[in-house]
């Protein structure tokens, strides 16, 4: 109690250089919060271009792979033989009560049966190579977001109508109403009609997907009632690693990937952009806490006839230098919670300004700060301990001495 | 019964290679209640001897006893407890904190040991400060004092903790003529009611005149310990001439 009142009358009574080390607490710890809001929301926008339209987790059927043929009898070396039939993915059957029991999990936003292979549209002497997408119409728009990004015709994908993409549309020269000829690796050819263009903002997704309905890509691909995959979105994109790990336990039949797993470059490139922001933090807490500890040491020097006093008068050594730690304490907190007020301004002030060129929110999270203010505080405490050493150590009798 | 306060043999060495005698075996014993002067040249170690009784400086060797304590065994700490409880100190320099406005200052002994102030206490600090007679600028800054106030403000301080034993360096030795004499016969009046036991270095004459007990100190040691009161005022200012001097009014 009389250590906090002490020490707040130091502060006080020092108003200019106070005042100078706040000043420059808040300015570091204003770039820190602007800096740190400013990553995460660049994060969580690219992660969002990346897989916000798109699949979290994936589940397909594994390759196969056949039996040995031989085995050395120390077990050691075996023969065996891959086959792989390019084009005739062995398709999960029996999907539906799988894609049930994953909805009762209640995690899931969308859960998108698939039918996908590859072709070739056939024009003339030409073989143009496609994707072929079979949707439930649907949970693929909520998926894809397919129907509000429609440029052309309707989202109708019934009988033999097909949408395709812009770009394939003008490759072809071709619109509404066309007739496409389409062949798949097993050799079937069959007419369908163009019902739709789209735009999904993405030149391969524009130039070679051909969107189809399910039932009909099942009957092309030869697949009976089976998908060859079956995609998930979940609601927090960054568990869905998590969740893939979870689900490979209860299905293991399947083969589930998240999106991490397929985008590891992203990640790697998120990764080193956060650790970069770490350092830069990192040194603005260093730089703050070397100039409260620079204060409170030329505090030291300056009260020293006051330490002094306080020491005659029977102060405990302890609760000296607790004078200063407390002093250190109250400088980080004071100035973090200044600085980040400041942060949070200058946020508000970067997207008022650059209103029209970023379109990403920058979000200030309230747990950010909070560990920002706690940081610091502890950071103050700690650069007032050496100070604080000092001051314990001085010897009353020089004081009086010198007067 | 131990004595109020007894020093065996105080010996205080300054320096390891250069060494520097302040002390060389010094042995009072103070009573209770006592009003007494330690007068002494500078340099003849008053200061220092003032400084070990106030336990702001441990002797290289020797004793000293308060009511049978053997203080320079026990540890900072304890001594920090000691000042703080049982001396009051009265420096040159009134060593008020600036920070502090004059009723604060005079609550810092009690502060620092109990942390929260109680009503009484603060009552006491104004009685205090009335008596000493800075009543109507108790509330002043430290700075906005003058120096006799602030002298007395400091007399007002050491008295907060109820001391048994106040230690005065050269009370008034900043102050002019005046504010001298005040607090001079503030200091005798408190010792008379309160029955403090005052113990005051002086290089002032008439200060040390005016105690009960004179010990004079002379190069490290004590040269001479007298009642005053035994002695009539011609022979009493004779004995308060610095020992030197003594000598060489008997050789004239």
């Amino acid at each position: 109690m009389f250590n906090l009142s002490v020490a707040v009358r130091f502060l006080r009574e020092g108003r200019g250089q106070t005042a100078l080390i706040l000043f420059g607490i808040t300015m570091g710890i204003a770039v820190q919060v602007f800096l740190n809001s400013l990553i995460v929301g660049l994060q969580f926008s690219l992660v969002d271009q990346t897989v916000g339209k798109s699949p979290h987790i994936t589940a397909s059927m594994p390759d196969l792979v056949p039996e040995p043929s031989y085995v050395s009898p120390d077990g050691l070396t075996t023969l065996s033989r891959i086959v792989t039939n390019e084009g005739s993915v062995k398709p999960i059957r029996d999907w539906p009560p799988i894609a049930d029991q994953i909805a009762k999990l209640g995690v899931f936003k969308v859960i998108n049966p698939v039918a996908r292979g590859s072709g070739f549209i056939l024009q003339g002497e030409k073989a143009l190579p496609v994707v072929l997408q079979g949707f439930d119409p649907e949970k693929a728009d909520r998926l894809y977001d397919i129907r509000r990004r429609m440029t052309a015709g309707r989202y109708e994908v019934g009988g033999n109508k097909v949408l395709i993409g812009r770009n394939l549309a003008a490759k072809l020269r071709i619109g509404i109403g066309s007739p496409l000829r389409i062949t798949v690796p097993r050799g079937t050819v069959d007419q369908f009609t163009v019902e739709g263009l789209f735009d999904l903002q993405n030149q391969p997704v524009n130039e070679t997907w051909v969107i189809l309905s399910l039932s009909r890509a099942q009957i092309l691909f030869g697949l009976d009632q089976g998908l060859t995959e079956l995609e998930l979105q979940v609601a927090d994109p960054f568990a869905a690693e998590k969740w893939a790990a979870d689900l490979r336990a209860v299905f293991p039949a399947l083969k589930w990937l998240s999106w991490q797993e397929t985008n590891a470059q992203l990640l790697g490139a998120l990764q080193a952009q956060g650790s970069s922001s770490y350092i830069i933090q990192l040194f603005v807490l260093l730089s703050v806490t070397l100039g409260i500890a620079s204060v409170l040491a030329v505090s030291v020097v300056q009260k020293s006839r006051q330490i002094g006093i306080l020491k005659a008068l029977g102060a405990l050594t302890r609760n000296v230098s607790r004078i200063f730690v407390i002093q250190g304490a109250i400088l980080g907190f004071t100035g973090s919670l200044l600085g980040s007020l400041a942060g949070w301004g200058l946020v508000r002030v970067f997207q008022a300004v650059s209103a029209g060129s970023t379109s990403f929110p920058i979000p200030v999270g309230f747990g950010a700060i909070a560990l920002s203010v706690v940081i610091a505080t502890v950071s103050g405490t700690l650069a007032a301990f050496l100070p604080a050493r000092r001051a314990a150590r001085l010897n009353p009798i020089e004081v009086i001495r010198n007067g | 019964m131990a004595d109020f306060l007894s020093l065996r043999n105080l010996r205080k060495v300054y320096g390891k290679t250069a060494q520097t005698v302040a002390l060389r075996g010094v042995n009072l014993s103070i009573g209770e209640g006592e009003y007494a002067a330690i007068i002494g040249r500078s340099g003849s170690g008053k200061s220092t001897l003032l400084n070990i009784i106030g336990t702001l400086d441990r002797p290289t060797s020797g004793t000293m006893l308060f009511e049978g304590r053997d203080l320079f065994t026990e540890d900072d700490d304890a001594l920090a407890c000691f000042r703080n409880r049982t001396l009051g100190f009265v420096f040159q320099f009134h060593y008020l904190l600036p920070e502090f406005n004059a009723l604060e200052n005079v609550l810092l002994p009690y502060r620092i040991f109990h942390g929260r102030l109680v009503p009484d206490v603060v009552a006491r600090a104004k009685r205090l400060i009335e008596r000493v007679g800075v009543g109507p600028h108790m509330l002043n800054r430290a700075n906005d004092l003058s120096g006799g106030e602030q002298q007395r403000i400091a007399i007002a301080r050491s008295l907060i903790n109820q001391p048994r034993l106040i230690l005065a360096d050269e009370p008034t030795g900043n102050l002019d003529h005046e504010s001298s004499e005040e607090v001079k016969s503030l200091l005798r009046e408190i010792n008379k009611e309160s029955k403090t036991t005052f113990l005051i270095v002086t290089h002032d004459r008439h200060i040390a005149a005016g105690c009960d007990r004179i010990i004079e100190i002379d190069d490290g040691q004590v040269k001479n310990d007298f009642n005053a009161s035994e002695f009539g005022e011609d022979e009493k200012w004779q004995k308060l001439a610095p020992s030197t001097c003594r000598e060489k009014i008997r050789l004239a």
